[in-house]
Formats: structure tokens, C-alpha cells, sequence
């Protein structure tokens, strides 16, 4: 500002200008520039401080993909030295086994977001990845963090869950045991109360055992062993034999049940069997719970492009619109399902939207309570059957 | 006389229900507690059919079948594996190992473990 009045009074001043009158406008110039650079050294100063006692690792590259910072928790955690690798270009750095991984890493995607990183030496290291590119100056910055202890809490918990699941079934069925022998009457007779409250007694233990299995897949799914072989199936028959053996339930209920599929056959998909069934399974079986009698429930399967696309619809209580985002996580429950005194863990969907994604499909559903709801997902085509009909 | 069922199981009550339910249905029952006894008395009892455990002290279930199997004098004898692990890797080593039946515990009930008994006996 003070500039700009100093030179307006230098053009267009008094008509004499003497050589006083222009020192002292350089002396103006001089002593802004002066203070303009005092503020960026300031501002150097504070983000560099900021940089050096980030928790998180930081790595400037620039375009050349040359190391043009990297402050100290990056240093430490990839064990290397500013003075040993700046100015250097990441991808020559082999010998270091760290920079190899994160230059293979960085190459692989555009930008990363919480990418894992893991290194083995000397002691189990897990890093996540985030970089950010800096729009005009195709600068690279990558931030790492890390999560080993995260991790290694992760792994305990579902280590835990694991064991005490895996405890709970023998007592459980032990108990089952016991109570279907009195109420087959290997143990003697029991009197029609009795049987009554047996009953009951089974039916809840049968639930434990439901919530074990659950509990079992969620935490096989986060030891991440849970796919297995996956094979060419069609999936229209697997969907009948889930079909199949619900036939009872669906009768009992008395809601209309309609199967579309297309007139053609449809191209086979890659799937483990077991877990898709798991799939078809816990959608249809929350489409009959949370639909009344003498509403209907449709499934659609058809094609759609490169994959197959699976809707199941229903006219059932709907999902409450403030609690659309939880549906597919952990333990959760509609508060209108709950209302209605329906059972169930609140892992079914978790589950099923972690089986769709492992096959690289995608999930999603369209509901209104009072109306229904409608859940879809998708399983890709294997590549080499897409040209085939 | 009723045919001979060997129950491998560790699990007293577990052991004392299913052979109650076995006898009751007319079977002679013998009992093993763990891998090691279960061995001996195969060998020795010659039973018609074993109903097999996984996960026992000392020698583990896999290993007991896969020894039946080994052995020319028992590897006829038809063994149901009845367990509390339900992963496909695991059923699918069993009956690789020569079992007839996959069985999960809390997956079935007593009167469905003597309908898989029977068939397989057929």
C-alpha cells in the first residue's frame, strides 16, 4: 500500500522533484521490502517449526521426484537422513528397503489416502500413506503416520473375540444338546409346561449360537482370512437354494414372494459359495422379518453392463431416514426394527457389506420408512466372460 | 446286538449326552477322552463307526483319522467328525483325511447325529 501511494506521489507529485524527494522514496521502498521479508522469514521459521515437531512423518518431492524435505518422525521412522537422501530421486534410494517400499507405494496410485505401509525391519513397522499433491507447483507432499500400535490393539481385540466365541460353542452346544434330549424325551417325560419353558430355552440358546457365528465371521473378516476360493457359480441357483430354505418362513409370514430373473442365462461370477449365501441369506431374511403379513418381498436379478446387479425389495418398516448412514455398521439396529421386538445381532449387514466388497462388488439400498426398502448389490463379470454371452 | 459306536470327545458332558442318546437309540457305545485312547481303542474294539472330535489334548482328531486311515485293519471303518470348527479349510481336511461326515456341534442336534450315524452305517 505505502508503496503504491510513494509512487503515485514520485508520477504524479508536485512538478519539481528533487533528488531529496527520490532518496527518500528508495529509503521508502527499501525499508517495505525490508519488512516484507522479515514477515516470510517469520513465516518460514513458524512452518518449519511446525514440520519438524509434527507428530506425523512429512516427505516434501518435488516434480522430479527428488526428496526435497523430509522432516525429523519421518526420518525416524524410515530410518534414514536428510543429509543422506536430500536432493536425491526417491526411486534410485533401493538401498534403503523403507524409501523402495514407499517409492513403490507412491508410484502405484495418483494420490493415496491411508494407504498401509508395512515395514518389517528391523521391528514390525505400520505406517498409513496420505499424500496431497500442491496444485501449481507439482509438488508431492506425503504425510505418514504411524498406526502399529493401532493395530496391534485391533489385532488383540479381534484375537479376543476369536477366542471367547470360539469357548462359548462347545457349553452351547452341550446345552442344545441337553434340552432337545429332554424335549425328544430321551430323558423321560416332561409334562406340557415343561416343554413350554424347554422350548423357550432352546429357542434362546439357538440365538446365542446365531450371535457366536456372527461374532465368529465379523472377526475372521477383520483377521482378513476370510474369503475362500472363490469359484465360477451361477447366481441365480445359489439365490433359489437360499430361496429354498425359506420357503417355511415365508409361507408363515404369508408375504408375497416373487423371483425376477432374466429369460437368458446369465454369465457365471467368481464368488466364495458359503459367504454370497451368507449374503442373499441375511438380506432376505431381514426382507421377511421387517415385512408385515400380506406384504410382499421381490427379488430382481438381472445384468447390468460388466456385473450382475442383485435388488431385493420390500414393503416393510422402512429404514428411519436420520439413521440411513449407520445401516452397515457394527451392532446396528433400527430403532423401528427394535420397536417391533424382531431379533437380531446387528452384524447381518455389517457382515453382508463386507462379503460384497471382498469380491469387489458394491452395495447399497433406496428406503422410506412406513414404505420399504430396497438393498442392492453388484458382483463384476470375470473379464473373460463379458464378450461371451 | 446293536452296532458298536466310538465316541472320541473330551468333553465329559458333551460325552455323556451324545452316548446317552446312542444308547437309547439301541447302539453299544464305547468312549475315548482323548486322541491317544481313541487310537488304542479302534484298534483294539474294532467299532462299526467313530464319531471324532477335533480339537483333544495330546494327539489332535486330524491325526487320529488320518492313523485309522493308515492302518489296512481300520481304514474301513467310517468315521463322522463331529466338532466345534466350522471353517471350510477345516472341514474340507477332514473329509480329504477319509471322514464321511462333517459335523459342527451347535449345528446339530442329537436326533440329527444318529440320522447321519444311520446312513452312513447303511
Amino acid at each position: 500500500m505505502n508503496q503504491n501511494q510513494n509512487k503515485s506521489n514520485i508520477l504524479g507529485g508536485p512538478e519539481i522533484i528533487t533528488e531529496r524527494d527520490i532518496r527518500l522514496a528508495i529509503l521508502n521502498i527499501l525499508e517495505d521490502s525490508e519488512e516484507e521479508k522479515r514477515i516470510a522469514e517469520n513465516e518460514r521459521d513458524k512452518t518449519k517449526a511446525i514440520i519438524n515437531n509434527l507428530a506425523d512423518g512429512l516427505i516434501i518431492i518435488n516434480g522430479e521426484n527428488r526428496i526435497f524435505l523430509i522432516n525429523p518422525q519421518a526420518e525416524k521412522l524410515l530410518r534414514v537422513r536428510q543429509e543422506e537422501i536430500g536432493g536425491e530421486v526417491l526411486s534410485d534410494l533401493i538401498k534403503f528397503s523403507s524409501l523402495e517400499k514407499l517409492a513403490g507405494l507412491l508410484v502405484s496410485k495418483k494420490e493415496l489416502f491411508r494407504e498401509e505401509l508395512i515395514l518389517k525391519e528391523p521391528k514390525e513397522l505400520i505406517l498409513e500413506v496420505t499424500t496431497t499433491t500442491l496444485p501449481r507447483r507439482e509438488e508431492k507432499i506425503v504425510i505418514l503416520r504411524d498406526v502399529s500400535r493401532e493395530k496391534l490393539i485391533d489385532r488383540m481385540k479381534t484375537e479376543f473375540v476369536s477366542f471367547a466365541a470360539h469357548q462359548l460353542r462347545a457349553p452351547l452346544a452341550a446345552i442344545k444338546w441337553a434340552i432337545k434330549m429332554f424335549l425328544e424325551g430321551d430323558l423321560g417325560k416332561v409334562t406340557k409346561e415343561q416343554r413350554g419353558f424347554l422350548e423357550k430355552t432352546y429357542q434362546t440358546n439357538e440365538k446365542l449360537i446365531l450371535l457366536v457365528n456372527d461374532l465368529l465371521n465379523v472377526t475372521r473378516m477383520e483377521e482378513g482370512r476370510y474369503l475362500y476360493k472363490p469359484i465360477l457359480a451361477d447366481i441365480v441357483k445359489i439365490t433359489q437354494s437360499v430361496i429354498d430354505s425359506y420357503k417355511e418362513g415365508i409361507q408363515k409370514k404369508k408375504v408375497k414372494f416373487e423371483l425376477k430373473k432374466p429369460k437368458e442365462k446369465l454369465p457365471e461370477v467368481l464368488v466364495d459359495l458359503e459367504k454370497i449365501k451368507l449374503v442373499i441369506d441375511n438380506l432376505l431374511s431381514n426382507a421377511i422379518k421387517y415385512t408385515p403379513s400380506d406384504g410382499k418381498v421381490t427379488i430382481t436379478i438381472a445384468r447390468a453392463k460388466k456385473e450382475i446387479e442383485f435388488s431385493i425389495k420390500d414393503t416393510g418398516i422402512g429404514i428411519p431416514k436420520d439413521q440411513k448412514e449407520k445401516v452397515f455398521s457394527k451392532f446396528f439396529r433400527g430403532t423401528n426394527a427394535l420397536k417391533t421386538g424382531a431379533e437380531g445381532t446387528g452384524l447381518g449387514l455389517f457382515i453382508t457389506k463386507n462379503i460384497v466388497e471382498a469380491h469387489e462388488g458394491k452395495i447399497w439400498f433406496e428406503s422410506e420408512e412406513g414404505k420399504g426398502t430396497t438393498f442392492f448389490f453388484t458382483l463384476p463379470i470375470p473379464s473373460n466372460l463379458t464378450t461371451r454371452k | 446286538m446293536g452296532k458298536k459306536i466310538l465316541v472320541v470327545e473330551d468333553d465329559k458332558f458333551l460325552r455323556e449326552l451324545i452316548s446317552r442318546k446312542l444308547s437309547g437309540e439301541g447302539f453299544e457305545v464305547s468312549e475315548a477322552i482323548d486322541g491317544e485312547e481313541g487310537i488304542k481303542k479302534i484298534k483294539e474294539e474294532k467299532p462299526d463307526l467313530v464319531l471324532l472330535d477335533l480339537i483333544l489334548p495330546g494327539i489332535d482328531g486330524f491325526e487320529v483319522l488320518s492313523k485309522i486311515k493308515e492302518d489296512p485293519n481300520t481304514a474301513k471303518i467310517p468315521v463322522i467328525i463331529l466338532s466345534n470348527l466350522g471353517q471350510r479349510e477345516e472341514v474340507e481336511r477332514g473329509i480329504k483325511l477319509g471322514a464321511v461326515d462333517y459335523l459342527i456341534k451347535a449345528h446339530f442336534t442329537p436326533g440329527e447325529i444318529v440320522e447321519k450315524i444311520k446312513n452312513a452305517l447303511k
